[in-house]
């Protein structure tokens, strides 16, 4: 099926990952290219969906699964609609938490001013993931772990607000 | 493990009681390599506890994750806490895209060539 015939009609892939961080890279680039050529998404998105995404893995790799196992990725995309990515992980990790705690955590994160935080860890979902994405949902799934949902919609404007920004040069950032 | 490559260099003409170098991370930073490779970084500042002035150019970085940036955090608040400073180089725009939404540009100056970075850490 080439990138026209999916046009119209809603993508779905499944894969699933080992949990070792060593596949991450691979999974980075299939999100990269995938985004920059089938879902209508700007390069700019892609290369953020690739971090949400890493983000995402490593998070049910590191916090939710044993090793050993399996961690699942869904990508379903409606070519200039929309691109939705769901991670479900085993709940056999170091730190088993359920829904409702982990959508506690992720509120409690998402206050912290981040340019006043000087911490080692905590950016990956509340900041990557949730300033990048429209929606983020935490579920308890089958396995007993945790599936998280992330939905981001395309809007021609965000693209367009990019753009500018990517065309400012010289500037000092602090 | 993913390919990352860190090189590191000194920078002539640094005013006195200051000791510029520059850190060059090529590749990818992700959560198979960092933690072996922040050692290297945690090693520098270790040999240079007083007045060190750390530029990383960026400008062959292709991905970091946020555990990456977690380390660039602490290495930020080790350097400034012993009378030195960071910079960043030379980022690409995905990499300077991930440290303005995690707020860390707040913190570090980020400037868009090394040469730029140079001239602010030697004034």
């Amino acid at each position: 099926m080439d990138t026209e015939s999916l046009q119209d009609k809603a993508m779905e892939i499944a894969i699933e990952l080992p949990t070792q961080a060593y596949f991450l890279s691979g999974i980075r680039d299939f999100i990269l290219n995938l985004t920059k050529n089938v879902t209508g998404f700007s390069q700019q998105w892609a290369f953020r969906f690739q971090a949400v995404v890493d983000e995402m893995c490593n998070n049910a790799i590191e916090h939710g699964s044993a090793a050993g196992q399996n961690i699942k990725v869904q990508i379903v995309s409606q070519r200039g609609k929309h691109l939705e990515v769901i991670v479900s992980d085993t709940g056999t990790g170091p730190e088993k938490m359920n829904a409702k705690q982990m959508t506690e955590l992720y509120k409690e994160r998402r206050q912290v001013t981040q340019g006043e935080y000087l911490g080692f860890r905590g950016r990956g979902l509340p900041k990557i993931v949730g300033e990048w994405t429209d929606e983020v949902m935490f579920e308890d799934n089958e396995s007993g772990g945790i599936t998280v949902r992330v939905k981001k919609y395309l809007r021609s404007e965000e693209d367009e607000v990019l753009s500018k920004q990517s065309k400012a040069s010289n500037l000092v950032l602090s | 493990m993913t390919q990352v490559q860190i090189t590191m260099e000194d920078v002539a003409g640094a005013p006195q009681g200051r000791t510029v170098k520059i850190v060059q991370i090529a590749g990818q930073l992700d959560e198979s390599n960092v933690d072996e490779e922040a050692k290297k970084i945690y090693a520098l500042i270790e040999s240079v506890p007083q007045g060190l002035f750390l530029i990383f150019d960026f400008s062959m970085l292709e991905y970091m994750n946020s555990k990456s940036i977690g380390y660039l955090t602490d290495w930020y608040s080790k350097v400034s806490a012993s009378g030195g400073r960071v910079a960043i180089a030379a980022a690409r725009g995905n990499i300077l895209d991930i440290l303005q939404v995690v707020g860390l540009t707040q913190l570090v100056n980020a400037y868009s060539s090394l040469e730029e970075a140079k001239l602010a850490m030697n004034q």
